[in-house]
């Protein structure tokens, strides 16, 4: 027995060893087991408690690691490292390093994550609630849990926003809002927070909520400026809403309470008239019943730009055709036209256009390059080139005050022309005499009877049917680039400077007529950038015999020969009157013309790229 | 002639002079301290908030403290010293980076966005003595006026420094400036709501889980001083 005793012993003392020689080699330094923590951490939070937590799985040593022999630890000579919960949950560890508590207030996760060995994965658990309960802890905002969003997730929706949908989760972000510091970044990242839910058609049709709010505020100044990413201080969602009261315009608390909105819109826009509240922050064009006056607007603009387009392009088209198919025909039989081989006479220059309105056009020209390029950054604020063009003029702001710049020399620029077509119709000394004989006469921009006969005679010559129509001073596609410009300066000239600063504009009119002006301001000026980069660039450019372009207009002369060819009746005029002798000029200098054919390519190429840019944004936008 | 007027004032303009110290940016300090383990870095925070989070290996010195105790300093006025707070605002209040050059050190280097640019960057924070994160419950500068009027156990307590406190404070407040409360705390009655004001309300979080550790009922004015001013100021 004392054999087998002793034997036993040797047996348990050499496995005692093996035990000992296999834990120095393969378990150098491991670490103590769960058991033996709990021999002295004996709390039931730690013996029973955490095994039932998500965490059971896991060794004490997992988290609190650095510890590698228990009775240093008891000693007190051994301490664990700090909890690295990122060294498992690294994505979140990653997104907390920006987080406004850590960075401030050095949070750590324990700090939220209270009973971190007690935590239990509950698929019943309501996680908004738990965040609000959780965030309400310090921030007692009675604003938010009384009201809105707030009361809605206590009453149990989970559609609501709950302080984290708005303020992130583990990224809560550093604003700074009560200092309003970051203003611009703040405004910027909540309204994309609140456009997330209220553009997802499924949440808002569950909560009975329009799912096309986010697309009117879009399509108004506000939104678009905001939309630009180049924001000037332009109200976002919150700037309105406020920031946690958030309510139904029913409810008295609301800020968008009729008694309440003076002071709303007072926040930022200050010297108004009451009725200025009338404006509407994101109205929908195609309520007939809730916005009649914008519903007959869209539709009334939208009729005048399909048709004026619809026409005239098909004007174009089929006088394209004509030249080109005639042009072929020449090229065939051999015949040149007379302009191009002319001689003699036929190669003196005349005068079309005086020094004075060759710089008028020219003004024109940079004045409404300006504002295309600043206003239709603003129109398809959401695009790639827009925001490059924006970011170009230095900023939304900038492009604004350029854009009001511009409008300013062009509304200069139409004042001129008022008087001087006033002065046309009744000349000094001649007062009001024959003043309808030149309104209707030839040398006048006004159409008459004969624009009517002419544009039949064009139209049967494209069709083949005849001989192209004589033409005087000025054809009728001229006249109306003229009065159109003129009709167009009325109706975005007009709109602009109600929009150029709507406070002041609220002692005339309501603030509803603001929404009206941003629209005709916006269509009208779809309609005018559209009309100069398809029709006028056609029609006087783009035209097989005058193509790529026509200098006329910068230089100021032609030959003769082209007189007589496109203009016979105003050569016949000038011969039968004698004038012919004193419009005629020298050939026009080599500056000149390079200048000239600079400039107006530049400008045909210019409005080719942003045609292709609208259309673009119009069709994929 | 507008366009002259314009240009002159911008001339007139005096160009805001350089600060006497150098700026280090959170990477170009983490090598600077692994290569010389002797670098002296001060956190200028308070004790209480130092203690409770600090970037490893550096010193606590509170930046109201710094002329008083400049002979923490080393002799040798040509060495590298680098102080950091807990952010840009904390400089407004006090520069320690300032009271070091005005005792004569050259070579004085201040942390670029203070310990918040450490801590994006991912680097460790280390801590003496960790205060345990109380539900501090904050109160709006408009909410605490009328709890004010109505409640008799609330006791104001003004964390900013004495010269802040001198210049103006709430109406009642007594003031136990954050640089000094680890020592003077226990002046402060234990039978009243505590509601802790500071400049921009940044730090009476931990000023008030350090008070709730040792036994007090706290709350803090969110916003600080300033935004009781700005309620004033609005009304």
């Amino acid at each position: 027995m004392k054999i087998e005793a002793r034997q036993r012993r040797k047996g348990f003392r050499a496995g005692l060893l093996l035990l000992a020689v296999f834990a120095v080699i393969c378990l150098p330094v491991t670490a103590p087991a769960a058991e033996d923590c709990r021999f002295c951490h004996d709390e039931p939070l730690y013996r029973v408690d955490f095994n039932h937590s998500i965490h059971a799985g896991n060794g004490c040593t997992s988290c609190h690691v650095g510890i590698t022999n228990v009775e240093k630890h008891r000693d007190g000579k051994e301490k664990p490292a700090p909890v690295n919960c990122g060294s498992c949950h690294q994505e979140i560890a990653k997104e907390y390093r920006n987080n406004f508590h850590y960075i401030q207030e050095d949070f750590r996760c324990s700090d939220c994550h209270r009973n971190i060995h007690a935590i239990k994965q509950d698929k019943n658990k309501n996680i908004k609630l738990a965040i609000i309960e959780k965030c309400t802890e310090c921030h007692g905002n009675s604003d938010y849990t009384t009201s809105g969003h707030g009361e809605a997730v206590l009453k149990g929706n989970q559609d609501a926003a709950a302080c984290s949908d708005c303020h992130g989760h583990h990224d809560t972000r550093v604003f700074h809002t009560s200092l309003e510091q970051y203003p611009v970044e703040a405004r910027d990242f909540y309204t994309q927070k609140c456009k997330r839910c209220h553009a997802d058609s499924a949440m808002m049709k569950r909560n009975n909520l329009s799912d096309k709010m986010v697309t009117y505020y879009e399509g108004t100044y506000h939104g678009k400026v905001q939309e630009l990413g180049y924001p000037a201080p332009v109200a976002g969602c919150g700037d309105c809403h406020t920031k946690h009261n958030i309510l139904p315009k029913e409810d008295p608390r609301s800020s968008i309470h009729p008694d309440n909105l003076e002071a709303n819109c007072g926040r930022c826009h200050t010297g108004f008239h009451t009725r200025f509240l009338s404006y509407q922050a994101h109205p929908d064009y195609t309520d007939r019943a809730k916005y009649p006056a914008l519903y007959v607007t869209f539709l009334l603009m939208g009729a005048l730009l399909v048709g004026t387009l619809a026409f005239f392009w098909v004007h174009t088209i089929l006088w394209w055709r004509k030249v080109y198919w005639e042009h072929d025909r020449m090229e065939r039989e051999g015949i040149v036209p007379p302009s191009a081989v002319a001689t003699g006479e036929g190669q003196q220059q005349v005068e079309r256009f005086t020094v004075k309105y060759r710089i008028m056009h020219v003004l024109l020209v940079l004045s409404f390059f300006t504002l295309v390029l600043t206003g239709f950054p603003l129109k398809y604020a959401g695009t790639e080139w827009a925001q490059t063009i924006t970011r170009l003029w230095g900023g939304a702001h900038m492009a604004g005050l350029f854009h009001r710049g511009a409008a300013f020399v062009l509304i200069v620029g139409m004042a001129y022309v008022s008087l001087e077509s006033l002065r046309f119709l009744f000349p000094r000394g001649e007062g009001k005499k024959g003043w309808l004989g030149r309104l209707l006469g030839p040398d006048s921009l006004f159409p008459n009877l004969k624009d009517l006969q002419d544009f039949k005679g064009m139209i049967r010559w494209f069709f083949n049917k005849g001989e192209p129509p004589k033409f005087d001073r000025w054809t009728y596609w001229e006249k109306f680039d003229f009065l159109a410009v003129f009709w167009g300066m009325f109706a975005i000239g007009g709109s602009g400077i109600l929009l150029w600063k709507p406070e002041w504009s609220s002692y005339l009119v309501p603030g509803w007529v603001m929404n009206i002006a941003a629209l005709v301001h916006s269509e009208e000026a779809l309609l005018a950038a559209l009309f100069i980069f398809t029709i006028h660039f056609f029609n006087t450019h783009f035209i097989p015999n005058k193509f790529p372009m026509d200098r006329l207009i910068f230089t100021g002369t032609y030959r003769l020969e082209e007189l007589k060819e496109q203009r016979p009746l105003e050569y016949e005029r000038l011969i039968a009157e004698g004038r012919l002798e004193s419009m005629k000029r020298e050939h026009t200098s080599i500056p000149l013309k390079l200048i000239s054919a600079t400039f107006g390519l530049g400008s045909l190429l210019l409005g080719m790229f942003l045609t292709v840019a609208i259309l673009w944004s119009i069709l994929f936008g | 002639m507008l366009v002259l007027l314009v240009a002159l004032a911008a001339c007139g303009k005096p160009a805001e002079a350089p600060p006497p110290w150098k700026v280090v940016d959170a990477s170009t300090l983490r090598a600077l301290m692994a290569s010389d383990k002797g670098l002296l870095v001060f956190n200028t925070m308070s004790e209480i908030e130092c203690l409770d989070h600090r970037i490893p290996g550096t010193q606590c010195l509170a930046c109201e403290e710094i002329e008083s105790n400049i002979t923490l300093l080393p002799a040798d006025k040509d060495q590298v010293i680098v102080f950091y707070c807990e952010s840009a605002g904390c400089y407004r209040s006090c520069r320690g980076a300032g009271a070091a050059v005005k005792a004569g050190y050259r070579q004085v280097h201040v942390l670029d966005r203070g310990m918040p640019a450490w801590k994006q960057a991912g680097y460790s924070m280390e801590s003496i003595e960790r205060i345990p994160r109380g539900s501090i419950q904050s109160v709006r500068a408009s909410a605490l006026k009328q709890m004010i009027a109505e409640r008799k156990d609330l006791l104001l307590v003004d964390v900013r420094s004495e010269q802040s406190y001198r210049e103006g404070h709430i109406e009642g407040a007594v003031n136990f400036p954050l640089y000094r409360l680890s020592r003077s705390y226990a002046e402060i009655p234990l039978d009243r709501t505590l509601v802790l004001i500071d400049d921009q309300g940044f730090r009476t979080f931990l000023a008030g889980s350090y008070m709730e550790m040792k036994g007090y009922r706290v709350m803090r004015l969110f916003g600080g001083m300033q935004s009781w001013q700005e309620m004033l100021a609005a009304k």
